[in-house]
């Protein structure tokens, strides 16, 4: 295998890294942040689920990002996962959680835009409207949850301690539950522009799983998410906080439960070919954002107990983050690319 | 798993006890305290008294334990990490409220007050109200645990009688100094209602506290 290819996927890596660090914290940033669960047990959980979500259920999403933009030559597709990962480390400095997936499609789009090849305009629309869906059926989830869980602990009369327990049991399932949906729903976020240069060979482990090209890549892209998730994801819990609204234990669980269904939905195979089967409407196999899912999920709660509680300074600052990364991303990776193929005389792409 | 699962919960189960002892220990002694005061009211400070009295000492002695036990479960199992400051300070309250039946029962038996008759169906009436009071804000408090609707229902309860208790007090005041008695003695006993309607005053703020938990818990 070429070495260089393993320096280009390094920027990838980052990216995973920057995903790790970033969207962690939507998974169990509550949990930690409300001393529930100990950070050390809970990272180690869905760093392991990560891995798993990404290596077995990756291959659905990474085709959508492929048809938005082929980004075919390796430079490229380093250019476009640097910039992509330096959005997202950016706004994570000035302490503003971004959707990694917006970053990566504004950094496709920045390569498009430099090699002069047309933007897939159904692809991309398809993708936007995603993120526009993703956190209301995030938060219809999270209304329906709170609604049903609200009733049922009102009946079980479940004493104030157990209760707390069953949470914190619940807060470490639904972890693991959201890492697995975060490794399946954003390993295309993180080396899904690599998969068409991918050289590696099919992996056995034992002769009992083998592991395709894309899975191995997939695999070193999710231990990259791992790394992040166990390295600097305990500082971006603590910058960005649990400030947007005030959340009990129970609700952090609606919370991050709704938003792995979410990741789930947008992410399986399995229920889109069911959906396509039943002649009913199928969701977009999209990369979707935790980090709107999460929001979706918390303001949908919000809402449901009359607005009340809301910081909504801080949502405007997400969304105005939202609108910011791709934009940045698209920028970076223009301007790098220019570099890239103008200074290091790299090839940033082939000519059709 | 399995194993852990069951330590968990043995945990929880010991500290829910716990806390319902000292529940249980507030109304234990709201009723040991009314039951000293009719005997003070027949016998005064007689051998009766003196062993219904150390009933109350007794049960505050060992509420300070429950208390002491409580905060350390609680700190070193991590249980209820976001409403423990809220649980420790219930719970000092309820021992603040236990506090005050034995100081009162035991200031009865030190300084022997004369009550003179024209005073007494007040008083019991007080005694009665900030029992009552007492006893509604253990089950309020309690039901924090399990019930909030119920928390509700018992506080209004706990307000009514604290209110009740306010003006049973202001009358028994007003009568106490429009009597004839030594201006010593009116001191003395102004001073023993007043320590008596605290009671309720402190069920109260309990109350309050418990209130603001459970708003705070509620999902």
């Amino acid at each position: 295998m070429d070495l260089s290819y393993l320096f280009f996927l390094s920027s990838g890596l980052f990216l995973g890294w920057s995903l790790g660090a970033n969207d962690a914290a939507n998974i169990f940033g509550t949990a930690v942040g409300s001393k529930m669960v100990r950070f050390s047990l809970i990272a180690t959980i869905a760093s392991i689920f990560v891995i798993l979500g990404a290596v077995f259920g990756g291959a659905g999403t990474s085709e959508t990002l492929g048809d938005l933009g082929a980004v075919d030559a390796l430079a490229g597709s380093f250019m476009v996962a640097l910039s992509a990962a330096l959005a997202v480390y950016l706004m994570l400095r000035v302490g503003i959680t971004v959707s990694t997936s917006q970053a990566i499609v504004g950094s496709i789009i920045g390569w498009n835009l430099y090699a002069g090849k047309e933007t897939d305009l159904k692809t991309l629309a398809e993708i936007i409207s995603t993120w526009t869906i993703c956190p209301i059926v995030s938060g219809i989830i999270a209304v329906v949850l709170y609604l049903c869980l609200k009733k049922l602990i009102k009946c079980s009369s479940l004493h104030l301690l157990r209760q707390d327990q069953l949470t914190r049991i619940g807060l470490i399932i639904t972890a693991a539950i959201g890492a697995y949906a975060l490794g399946a729903n954003n390993i295309a976020n993180v080396v899904g522009v690599f998969v068409q240069s991918c050289p590696f060979k099919p992996l056995k482990f034992n002769g009992l799983i083998t592991l395709t090209p894309e899975q191995v890549l997939f695999l070193l892209g999710s231990i990259a998410i791992s790394v992040g998730i166990l390295t600097y994801s305990k500082k971006a819990i603590m910058t960005v906080g649990n400030n947007l609204m005030r959340m009990s234990p129970v609700i952090a669980l609606i919370v991050v439960l709704s938003q792995s269904l979410v990741l789930l939905l947008f992410s399986s195979q399995t229920l889109h070919n069911w959906l396509e089967a039943s002649s009913l409407p199928t969701l977009p196999l999209v990369p979707v954002s935790s980090s709107q899912a999460v929001i979706g999920a918390i303001l949908g709660i919000g809402l449901i107990k009359g607005g009340r509680g809301v910081n909504w300074g801080i949502v405007r600052r997400i969304a105005v983050g939202w609108c910011a990364a791709p934009l940045m991303a698209m920028l970076i990776c223009f301007v790098s690319l220019f570099f890239l193929a103008n200074v290091f005389n790299q090839t940033v792409y082939f000519t059709d | 798993m399995f194993n852990i699962k069951l330590s968990i919960f043995s945990t929880t189960r010991d500290l829910e006890q716990k806390i319902d002892q000292m529940h249980d220990k507030v109304i234990e002694s709201s009723m040991f305290f009314k039951e000293a005061f009719d005997i003070y009211m027949r016998e005064k400070r007689s051998s009766n008294y003196r062993r219904v009295s150390k009933k109350i000492k007794n049960i505050e002695a060992e509420a300070d334990d429950l208390r002491r036990e409580i905060e350390s479960s609680l700190y070193i199992h991590n249980l209820i990490p976001d409403l423990r400051a809220d649980v420790l300070q219930m719970v000092e309250n309820i021992d603040k409220v236990i506090n005050e039946f034995d100081e009162v029962a035991h200031k009865f038996y030190i300084e022997q007050p004369d009550i003179p008759q024209k005073f007494r169906d007040n008083f019991k009436v007080l005694v009665q109200q900030v029992s009552d009071c007492a006893e509604n804000m253990a089950i309020s408090s309690r039901a924090f645990f399990r019930d909030f609707a119920t928390v509700r229902d018992y506080a209004r309860k706990v307000y009514f009688l604290e209110h009740e208790s306010d003006k049973t007090w202001a009358a028994l005041k007003q009568e106490v100094f429009e009597s004839d008695m030594e201006l010593a003695h009116k001191i003395q006993l102004n001073s023993l209602i007043g320590e008596v309607a605290d009671i309720a005053d402190k069920a109260e703020d309990c109350i309050d506290a418990v209130l603001i938990f459970t708003i705070k818990r509620d999902i």
